[in-house]
Formats: structure tokens, C-alpha cells, sequence
């Protein structure tokens, strides 16, 4: 085989984003501090079973919400319901933190519920008939209503590419519209279902910021306490070892559970567009009421909280530097963006022109980062730096690289580079599948170099393709949270990392401000980007 | 220095670890002469164009083009460093540009170098295609995609041009005309052309030589009119289809002797000496129809085709015979009829194996 630039530069790349995974793996081995022998005579099991409890109430709620709202658009026309079909992907605009936020500010005491009540009725005591909303049941309804739309974005792409023909099979079966539903539409579509889920599993177990403000002690958790109270990384990598177990586990389960069976057409031949099923009357406003319900609770609810106390508490807004946050969100935005594009580019250009095993093996483990949380990475960051440094530069004689990597820009965009590296690998991979391999030899044969077909061929037919990847990604980083904390520059602050702090200091009001830019901006990009999520045949 | 202008020497073609056809060796004297490869689906034909165009690699033998080493063990140039073009069976238009742009890509190649023998208008006319050239790709039908990868191809005015089925997409109507106008083109051009197709007459029409790929080898490689009524070897009478095998005896310089058929006359293309046992390749303009023959023989199936029937007959030793006759012919046989063979049968090829 022939090594050329391509396949040096995917090579690098993939062996840079894996380093946190092995960084965590070798941690294994290593020795911890007395915190291990606490925290497994106290805590462990608490972390565990409240991980476990928070990830299967989340899993069944926003399956719920996710297939049922992805069902009623997909199958029926009712009033709002071409609105609804992308409305109801605003909720990514709020993250977990957000809604927890706002779902305290809503429910306490004296909060706006009472406020309401007290409007409306006059005084009373209505703290006392105010449900509240926090503890595990709170991180629960935050991460659900914030994460659903996975969920709801994937089902409902398997539904719409369900052919007419298997549901007139049902049809011709004799089958009555539930019935279609659990054992035709439903299962046909059981892996988009099940993918969302998996990455809504995911985002579970690496949550921090709503299980940090209701105080719920997880995996996660316990991970940023073992490094920031007891400053002992090793045992920080060792919980995220375990963690990493858990998510590899239920990857693991999912594919057994599938064996054989084949859930998809291989090719269009057969296809029948679907007609949807006009609804009227009860059943009509049942499935408007539903979506409805859908959509306000998990946008509309977060997002009116956050203008009210804007409103309410207008110093707030004066008090921050705007133009500061924005800035430094924004920076951290494009700059992480453009590495990710042009590497994950570089990457998937290399793969596909080298056809190589060993590279194809390191691509495929460098997109597990995703599944890796934040905090995770950013502590094996921290301690592959701190071993690199102390073992390798220093005896080498050059000065510490520590100031460079640890709570600098550079080293907070490394590891977004490495979170979100799978995200930008597979978006550019699915624009790249789209070319076909007989494109790549037409060029070569019109006698364009493998370096003229990426310019010349590949990036005019992946602007589209890069566009998306571009503000997918610059959608998580805006969101991000745990990873922004822990690495970032002294006094260099995001919307999400005020919000963050104002919540901990128990100054919620003041949390509204960032909060409610960060869903604004937020908005912004996923409406930039809705029709390239949704994309299907109607429209 | 080699004094032909193309050569494959004892080349192996592979994909991958698998060899698809073995130890291939044909040579395109003159520049401008345009051969065909014909063979069954999945033998290695398309394998065969794409090492020449350096899409594969060659791990046995060489190819040289115009004195210059394409590919052997151990020189490989990139295919963009040879000047060979290949246009591809299935689309391979770039689906982000318009076919005018993906055309006039093509002629971006040798622009510095070549005088040009053929404008786009000309290609575009030629291959009536003026009427895509403002739509992209996938607006566009297979058989358009594949005359438009084809003008791509052309308007680059390669030293070699490899075609890959360059028809097969293209409607049957519209098929025979733009076999002439592409020959003409490539007549015009002077571009030494390697055509691969499964269609006979395609190949035998567009060639000035032939190759036969069957089972892993280059069984023949010939002039058309030798491949169709010379064939070498039992393979290739099975793949073109041609009439059948009937046991003979040698009894002469010029006759044999058949069971059913009695004696036959005709030239030997090889020497067999007197009283030795051969296949005879009987084909069904080989036999005339004779009402008045006393040599008769039942039909057991016959065929209308337009501008003949095929008639099958059995013979005594219940060998079954293929004929032809001109479909104007007054007296048409009905199964389980007799028909009557001219005699003398005289063949003007006797081919034996």
C-alpha cells in the first residue's frame, strides 16, 4: 500500500481522537486515593441505582413522546400538524440545565405559579397545593422533554420512509389502525427507534448540569466530585470506566436483541409514497391537543419562563456583558466548527481513497467519542496532558505544555474537537455515501489528482452537507456545559456556563438572561437547519 | 521499442486477490483501431478495462501504450498520469454539475497540448444530446447519462479510449444509429478505442478485432468475420450461439461424411487426415432448403424472426438441426412436417474440432 498524505492525515486524526479512550481504559490500572474505599462503603451504590433509575424513566418517557408525536405527524393530517412536524425539534434549543432551571423557577415557592394563582384568585396558600417538580422526578422531566426530539427526528424518518404497500398489507390482513401500528409500523421501524434511544442514553449518563442543580448523585457526578473535591483523577477515570462499560453494554444488548432480521428495503423498488390520513372531529383535536402539549411543555414552557424573569428582572440584562458572552460563544463556535469540518473532511477523504483496514478500525473507534460524556473526556484530557507532560516534555527538558492545553481556548476546543468529531465524521460520511465511487475514477481519469477531485469534485457536492454538519455541531458546543466548565479559560464565560453559575449561587433570575439567549440563538440555528433534518420526499 | 501501438503481455487481471481472467495478451497495431472485448456477464471484462486505466492493480505481465509502460509489476501510474479515458458502464456523470459542465471537464484535459480535432457542438450533435446539456444528472434518463458520459469521454481526445457496454442503456430503436454515429467519431478522431459488450453484433460492427473472454482467458482474438465463422474452439461456438456439433468422418481433401446428412463438401480450414473422426460445427446458413430433396427430415419447432424463420429439425439419430430460411419463402412447414435439405451440402468453411 501506497502511504500518501491522505492516509497519514486520517491516521493522525483518528489516532488523536481515540487518546481520551485509552487514556480512560490504561486508568484502570492505576492507583486511586482513599476516596475509592469511601465512596464504596457510602455512595457507589446510590450512584448506580439513581444512574439506572434516571436512564430507564427517561428512556420510557421520551419513547412515549418521541414515537407518539413522530406517529401522529407521519400518518395524519390535522390542524397545525405540517407546524407541528418541525416545532416540535425546538425542544433541542433547551437544554436539560435550562429546563430544570425553569421548571424551579415555575414550581417553588412563591414562584411563577403562585404568582399566577395569586393573580387570578387573589392571596392564599398556594404553595401548598403547587405540585413541585425537582429531586429525581425533576431531572427526569428535564432531560426527557429536552432530549425526546432524538427520538421523535429519527422515528419519524423510518415512519415516512414506511412504504404505502406494508401498510395496505395491513390493511388486506384485516388489521384495525392499533393494531397496524404495534405490529407493522412499529416494529419496521424499531432501529431508527432504538438509535434514538441509544443517543438518548447516552446524553443521560453524561448529563450534568440538571443532575448537579437538583443534587441527584450519578455516575456522572460522582466522576466531577472525585475530581474536583477530592482532586483524584485516577478514580475519576476509573468511574468513567465503568460508565463507559454501562453505554458499550447496552450497544451491546440492542445488536444481540436484533439478530438477523432485516428492517428496511435495500432498494427503492417497491416504494409507494404514503398517504396520510385526514383527521376530523374528536379525533382531530385529540392529536392536535397532544402535539400541542408536546410542543409547549418542552419549548414554549422553558422559553416563556426565561422572558418572564427577563422581563421581571430587566437589571439582569444590564448587569451581564452580552456582547462579551456572545463573542465568546460564538468564537468557540466557529472555531471548534471549522476544525471539525475541515478534519472530519480530511479524514473521510483519506478512508475513502486508502480502503484500509487498519485505518478503517481506527475510524470506527474514533467516532465512539460521542458516546463518551463530557466530563469524562475532559478529565482524560487533563490527566493524558498531565502524564505527557511530566513523563515525556519534562524529561526531555522543555518547559511545562500544562498552561497550554489546561484552561486555555486551545485545549477547551481539543476536546470539543474530540466530543463531536463522530457527529461531524458521519454528517460528512453521509453526504460522501452520496457520491459514488465511480465519480471519484471519473475524475482521476480526466486527470484530476486525488488533491484537485477533493477541491474540484468532493467539496462543490458536500457544501450542503458541510452547512448542516457546520451548525449541528455549533448547536452541541453552544449547549454544552460540563466540558466548557472544567476546561475554560479563567474569566472567559459562555451563555451556558453563566447560566450555570448563576444557578449554583441560588440566583436563578439571573440565570434567565444567558438561558434565554442561548435558546434564542439556539432557535436560530435549528430553523437554519430544519429542512435538512427533516428532509423528506413531501416537501 | 515495441512496434504496435498498444500491448497487454501476458497480464493477469484481478480485483483484489481474485483473478478474474488469466494470462491475457493482445496488441492494437495502428493508432485510431478500435477492438472489441465480448464475453458473458461477470467474466472480467469490465476488470479488464479498469487495469488498463490503472483503476486496478496489475500484479502480472505488462501494458504498454504507445512505447510507454503502463502498468507492470513494478511500475503503476496513477490514473490521472496516463492519458487513458474510460467511460463507465453505469452513470458516473458528476451529479453536482449540469451535463454541459460535466462535458466540457472532459475537454479541460490536453487543452494546452492538443490541437482540437472535434468541438463540443460536434460531439453534443453527433450524439444528439443538445437538449440535456442545461440539466443535471439525475434529470436525465440512463440511456442520455451514458451518451452524455460518452461526449465526456470523447472531447478529452484521449490516446486510449475504453468504452464499458457504451450502449447498453440506450434505447433499441436508437441503438444502430448511434453505433454509426460513434463510429464515425472515432474514425474521425483517429482515438484507439478498446470496446467492451456483451452484444455480438455491436462488437462485430464497431471492431476491427475481436476478443472472446471466456472462462478466465482470452479464448480468441480476431477479425470479426474469422471469430463468427472461424471459431477456434467449442467455447466460443457455444458462446456466439452457432449452430451445432454432429459427429463426421474425414473421407476426402474436401468431403466428409455425416450419418443423417450424408456426404458434405466444402473447404477444411484444417488438414485432418482420411477416415479420422471430427465435430462438425454445423450452423443454419449452412443448410438450404430443398422442397424437392429426397434428404427430409421432420420440424419439430419453428421460430419466426423477422427476416427469416429458424427452423429445428430431427434427424434420424434424433440430433436436432438449426436452418434458415428467408422468411418470404412461399412454402412454410408446419411441425411434425417434412423438410426437404438441398443435396450436395456444400459449406464453404468447414470447421471441425
Amino acid at each position: 500500500m501506497r502511504i500518501n498524505f491522505w492516509y497519514i492525515s486520517s491516521f493522525v486524526i483518528s489516532l488523536f481522537v481515540i487518546i481520551p479512550i485509552i487514556t480512560v481504559f490504561s486508568s484502570f490500572f492505576d492507583n486511586t486515593s482513599n476516596y475509592f474505599q469511601v465512596l464504596k462503603d457510602t455512595f457507589l451504590m446510590e450512584y448506580i441505582f439513581n444512574s439506572l433509575i434516571l436512564l430507564v424513566s427517561v428512556l420510557i418517557l421520551t419513547f412515549f413522546i418521541g414515537t407518539g408525536s413522530a406517529y401522529l405527524v407521519s400518518f395524519f393530517n390535522f390542524p397545525f400538524s405540517n407546524f407541528f412536524k418541525w416545532a416540535l425539534i425546538l425542544s433541542f434549543a433547551v437544554p436539560p440545565y435550562i429546563y430544570a432551571y425553569s421548571l424551579t423557577a415555575f414550581f417553588e415557592n412563591y414562584g411563577t405559579a403562585y404568582t399566577i394563582l395569586k393573580n387570578l384568585f387573589g392571596e392564599g396558600n398556594y404553595n401548598q397545593i403547587i405540585p413541585k417538580f425537582d429531586g429525581l422526578l425533576g431531572v427526569v422531566l428535564s432531560i426527557s422533554f429536552s432530549l425526546y426530539a432524538y427520538v421523535y427526528i429519527l422515528a419519524r424518518a423510518s415512519f415516512l420512509y414506511q412504504s404505502q404497500n406494508i401498510i395496505d398489507l395491513g390493511k388486506n390482513l384485516g388489521f384495525t389502525k392499533f393494531k397496524a401500528f404495534y405490529s407493522i409500523i412499529l416494529p419496521a421501524a424499531r432501529p431508527a427507534i432504538v438509535a434514538g434511544l441509544s443517543l438518548v442514553a447516552m446524553e443521560t449518563l453524561a448529563e450534568f448540569g440538571a443532575v448537579d442543580f437538583f443534587s441527584i448523585n450519578t455516575l456522572t457526578t460522582g466522576i466531577y466530585n472525585s475530581w474536583i473535591a477530592f482532586d483524584d483523577l485516577a478514580f475519576a477515570n476509573q468511574l468513567s470506566f465503568f460508565l463507559l462499560l454501562f453505554i458499550f453494554a447496552l450497544f451491546i444488548l440492542e445488536n444481540l436483541s436484533r439478530k438477523n432480521a432485516k428492517y428496511h428495503f435495500n432498494t427503492k423498488a417497491g416504494f409507494k409514497q404514503k398517504q396520510k390520513i385526514q383527521l376530523s372531529g374528536k379525533k382531530a383535536f385529540l392529536a392536535f391537543s397532544f402535539c400541542f402539549l408536546v410542543f409547549f411543555l418542552s419549548f414554549l414552557f422553558p422559553l416563556s419562563q426565561m422572558m418572564y424573569w427577563t422581563i421581571k428582572f430587566p437589571e439582569n440584562l444590564f448587569d451581564l456583558k452580552i456582547l462579551d458572552l456572545l463573542m465568546n460563544t460564538l468564537y468557540l463556535v466557529i472555531l471548534s466548527s471549522l476544525l471539525l469540518i475541515i478534519f472530519g473532511l480530511i479524514s473521510n477523504y483519506g478512508n475513502r481513497v486508502n480502503k484500509n483496514k487498519t485505518l478503517n478500525i481506527l475510524s470506527t473507534l474514533s467516532i465512539s467519542g460521542y458516546a463518551i460524556p463530557g466530563v469524562i473526556l475532559a478529565v482524560a484530557f487533563i490527566t493524558f496532558i498531565a502524564w505527557f507532560d511530566d513523563s515525556v516534555i519534562k524529561n526531555l527538558g522543555f518547559v511545562s505544555i500544562k498552561k497550554v492545553f489546561i484552561g486555555s481556548i486551545l485545549g477547551l476546543v481539543l476536546v470539543y474537537f474530540i466530543r463531536f468529531y463522530s457527529l461531524a465524521y458521519n454528517g460528512i460520511k453521509s453526504g460522501y455515501e452520496k457520491i459514488n465511487i465511480s465519480v471519484d475514477e471519473s475524475s482521476y481519469l480526466l486527470g484530476y489528482s486525488k488533491r484537485k477531485t477533493f477541491m474540484n469534485i468532493h467539496i462543490p457536492f458536500l457544501r450542503n452537507s458541510l452547512l448542516f454538519v457546520g451548525i449541528l455541531v455549533s448547536l452541541e458546543i453552544i449547549r454544552e456545559l460540563p466540558i466548557t466548565l472544567i476546561l475554560r479559560p479563567f474569566n472567559f464565560e459562555t451563555f451556558a456556563t453563566t447560566a450555570y453559575i448563576s444557578a449554583s449561587e441560588d440566583l436563578l433570575e439571573a440565570a434567565a438572561v444567558p438561558s434565554l439567549f442561548l435558546i434564542l440563538i439556539a432557535t436560530f440555528f435549528i430553523i437554519v437547519t430544519s429542512k435538512y433534518i427533516l428532509r423528506d420526499n413531501n416537501d | 521499442m515495441t512496434k504496435n501501438f498498444f500491448e497487454v503481455n501476458n497480464v493477469d487481471f484481478s480485483v483484489g486477490n481474485k483473478t478474474k481472467v488469466k494470462n491475457v495478451s493482445f496488441a492494437i497495431e495502428n493508432q485510431g483501431d478500435v477492438i472489441c472485448l465480448l464475453g458473458p456477464s461477470g467474466i472480467g471484462k469490465t476488470t479488464i478495462l479498469r487495469t488498463i486505466a490503472g483503476l486496478e492493480k496489475l500484479k502480472k505481465g505488462s501494458i504498454i501504450l504507445n512505447g510507454k509502460t503502463l502498468s507492470s509489476e513494478n511500475i503503476n501510474l496513477e490514473p490521472e498520469e496516463r492519458n487513458v479515458s474510460l467511460a463507465f458502464q453505469d452513470n458516473s456523470l458528476f451529479p453536482h454539475y449540469t451535463i454541459e459542465k460535466n462535458i466540457s471537464l472532459g475537454s479541460q484535459r490536453n487543452k494546452e497540448k492538443k490541437e482540437k480535432k472535434i468541438s463540443l457542438k460536434e460531439i453534443v450533435d453527433l450524439l444528439d444530446i443538445f437538449h440535456i446539456l442545461n440539466k443535471y444528472p439525475h434529470e436525465i434518463s440512463a440511456g442520455e447519462a451514458q451518451r452524455a458520459s460518452l461526449a465526456r469521454s470523447l472531447i478529452m481526445q484521449p490516446d486510449l479510449l475504453l468504452l464499458d457496454e457504451p450502449l447498453s442503456n440506450v434505447d433499441q430503436s436508437f441503438k444502430e444509429e448511434i453505433q454509426v454515429r460513434l463510429k464515425k467519431i472515432l474514425n474521425k478522431l483517429k482515438i484507439t478505442t478498446i470496446i467492451v459488450t456483451h452484444d455480438s453484433y455491436e462488437a462485430f460492427y464497431l471492431g476491427s478485432k475481436c476478443g472472446i473472454i471466456l472462462n478466465q482467458e482470452l479464448k480468441q482474438f480476431d477479425d470479426p468475420y474469422k471469430v463468427y465463422h472461424l471459431p477456434n474452439s467449442i467455447e466460443v461456438v457455444n458462446f456466439l450461439n452457432r449452430g451445432i456439433l454432429v459427429p463426421a468422418k474425414v473421407t476426402g481433401k474436401n468431403t466428409l461424411e455425416n450419418w443423417d446428412l450424408g456426404t458434405i463438401e466444402g473447404n477444411f480450414i484444417k488438414e485432418y487426415p482420411e477416415g479420422a473422426n471430427v465435430q462438425l460445427l454445423l450452423q443454419p446458413e449452412d443448410l438450404e432448403h430443398d422442397d424437392t430433396s429426397n434428404l427430409k427430415l421432420e420440424v419439430v419447432d419453428r421460430k419466426f424472426r423477422g427476416t427469416n424463420f429458424i427452423y429445428t429439425l430431427r434427424a434420424p439419430s434424433n440430433t436436432l438441426i438449426p436452418v434458415f430460411v428467408h422468411s418470404h419463402h412461399i412454402h412454410q412447414h408446419e411441425v411434425d412436417e417434412k423438410f426437404g435439405i438441398k443435396r450436395p451440402i456444400h459449406i464453404d468453411h468447414i470447421v471441425c474440432f
